[in-house]
């Protein structure tokens, strides 16, 4: 991946699993299994991900430092002690603000040749008109 | 995540896994092979609490094509992390494994996960049972004509027409409700939704084989289910809504053909009464004189008996069509042989699924290993052109 930090447009458009993994985080700290419901939940079943495809994705954002491992509990006494818990980084709450807005853009444009109506919310991967 | 069954475990599913993070490479599943394994343990429940073994069935079939191709990706990942490393090193590492090694290495490898699959998906998979019933079917003489006879004619379809018959739902909705499917497979596949009943027949007549016997009026129904005893009971269920619809069938036709006769049996018997008036006054008309020789007398005495004559013949036919109406509506459809509950499951078949498998197996294994052999050989061909004395 390139480096975000003084760019974060270097590293637009996001994978659909990228993506929604980042705008999970960006709803607080989530460890994997609480990242996978969160995705299945906001795209209505659409994006149900595999541990494979979770955690493959979860170790690129690292590399990239668009998110790092968390060391508070949100849900420490309910919690098994082993999960990991992830957070965005500011570089990766800065990409996933940029991709939204990319997307904005192209529903705006989409409005503007009146191809979706304004109460379209199916801008997001996966969503539906 | 149900609350309840936060601590249920999967232990063959876990352990199938488990056994398929070894096609990650080392580095990832120390990284996250635990982490991956507890989110399929954590998927499982949910899957488990959704719709139980069909919940499991749908899970394996989502997560193995995202094992297979990340673990691809990873390889690959780790691969180029290697290339990488090979190029900076220059000519101490210049001609790493030769391409016949990397060959061996990826024939095995490919070979092996996708062994591995098939063996996975084959124990995965629920286990089917099919239970057979056996009938006699046969022709309602009374539409078609006995053999022999002059109205009798021969329909080749007959035997095809009564499979869509069994099919119908005119047979199976009996069926379903008397082993109240609409319940017992809303609890097993729909969390307890109870069905309609056209879901249930749709899921009936998915499950039922019918199939004749060749050269005779034979038919075996057969069911396939995962509980052995309903795939018998469903059996003998659909052979005796079957029976039961003919002999109904059978029956409302016959009492049409009843009611006719018995229509023209009463007006017979109308006729006579009145031919018997004529025949009484004539004869006091005669006095008793010369009677025999009263020619009015005697055409009406022979109409009279002509009119008897036809009214027995009436009131025979109409015991024989109520007779053979209650014997023959018996016996067009006899049960030769109960279903019994399966011993042995029918699907899968483990050793056509794992044969199949090894043979795919290899077949990719081939091919990819190939592939790898040839990119290694001409990595190494470049590389040896580059070192080469000016």
């Amino acid at each position: 991946m390139a480096n975000p930090k003084t760019d974060p447009e270097s590293l637009l458009p996001l994978t659909p699993a990228v993506f929604h993994i980042l705008l999970s985080l960006a709803g607080g700290d989530r460890h994997g299994y609480a990242i996978m419901q969160d995705v299945a939940e906001s795209t209505e079943g659409q994006i149900k991900l595999g541990p494979g495809t979770l955690y493959g994705t979860v170790k690129r954002l690292l590399e990239a430092q668009l998110i790092e491992e968390s060391d508070e509990r949100p849900d420490a006494h309910l919690d098994d002690e082993r999960r990991r818990y992830y957070r965005l980084t500011g570089v990766g709450e800065r990409v996933v603000r940029a991709e939204a807005q990319r997307y904005a853009d192209i529903v705006a444009i989409a409005r503007g040749k009146k191809l979706i109506g304004k109460t379209a919310m199916a801008w997001l991967p996966g969503g539906t008109a | 995540m149900n609350p309840e069954s936060r601590g249920q475990r999967f232990p063959s599913s876990e352990k199938i896994y488990g056994a398929l993070l070894r096609a990650y490479p080392p580095a990832h599943r120390v990284a996250y092979g635990d982490a991956m394994a507890q989110l399929f343990r954590d998927q499982c429940r949910d899957a488990w609490s959704e719709s139980k073994n069909f919940g499991l069935v749908k899970l394996w079939l989502r997560v193995l094509p995202d094992l297979v191709s990340t673990s691809i990706m990873e390889r690959l990942a780790a691969l180029n992390e290697r290339k990488t490393m090979s190029d900076k090193l220059g000519n101490l590492a210049a001609f790493g494994p030769s391409p016949k090694a990397i060959f061996t290495r990826v024939f095995i490898a490919v070979f092996l996960m996708v062994v591995i699959i098939s063996v996975a998906v084959t124990y995965i998979l629920p286990e089917t049972f099919a239970s057979t019933a056996m009938i006699k079917i046969d022709r309602d003489d009374s539409n078609t004509g006995k053999p022999g006879s002059s109205s009798y004619h021969y329909d080749p379809y007959f035997m095809q027409t009564q499979f869509e018959i069994i099919l119908s739902q005119s047979v199976l909705n009996p069926v379903i409700e008397k082993l109240h499917l609409n319940e017992t497979w809303g609890k097993k596949y729909f969390a307890g939704e109870k069905l309609k009943d056209v879901e249930s027949y749709e899921i009936l007549k998915g499950r039922l084989s019918i199939a004749p016997v060749h050269n005779t009026t034979l038919a075996k129904i057969t069911v396939y289910s995962e509980d052995r005893l309903e795939a018998a009971q469903i059996a003998n269920a659909v052979a005796e809504s079957y029976r039961t619809f003919r002999q109904k069938v059978r029956g409302e036709l016959a009492e049409k053909g009843i009611a006719v006769l018995a229509s023209q049996y009463e007006e017979e018997s109308q006729r006579i009464k009145t031919a018997q008036g004529k025949v009484e006054a004539l004869r006091q008309q005669a006095g008793g004189a010369n009677i025999e020789t009263s020619q009015p007398y005697l055409t009406a005495q022979a109409e009279l008996q002509q009119m008897t004559d036809s009214h027995q013949f009436l009131n025979t036919k109409l015991k024989a069509l109520q007779l053979d109406a209650r014997i023959q509506g018996q016996t067009l459809v006899q049960i030769v042989d109960p279903a019994e509950p399966g011993k042995a499951p029918v699907k899968p078949n483990k050793t056509v699924n794992i044969t199949i498998g090894a043979f795919v197996g290899i077949f990719a294994a081939g091919i990819i290993g190939g592939l790898a052999a040839l990119v290694t050989s001409n990595i190494r061909k470049r590389r040896q052109s580059a070192n080469a004395p000016a």
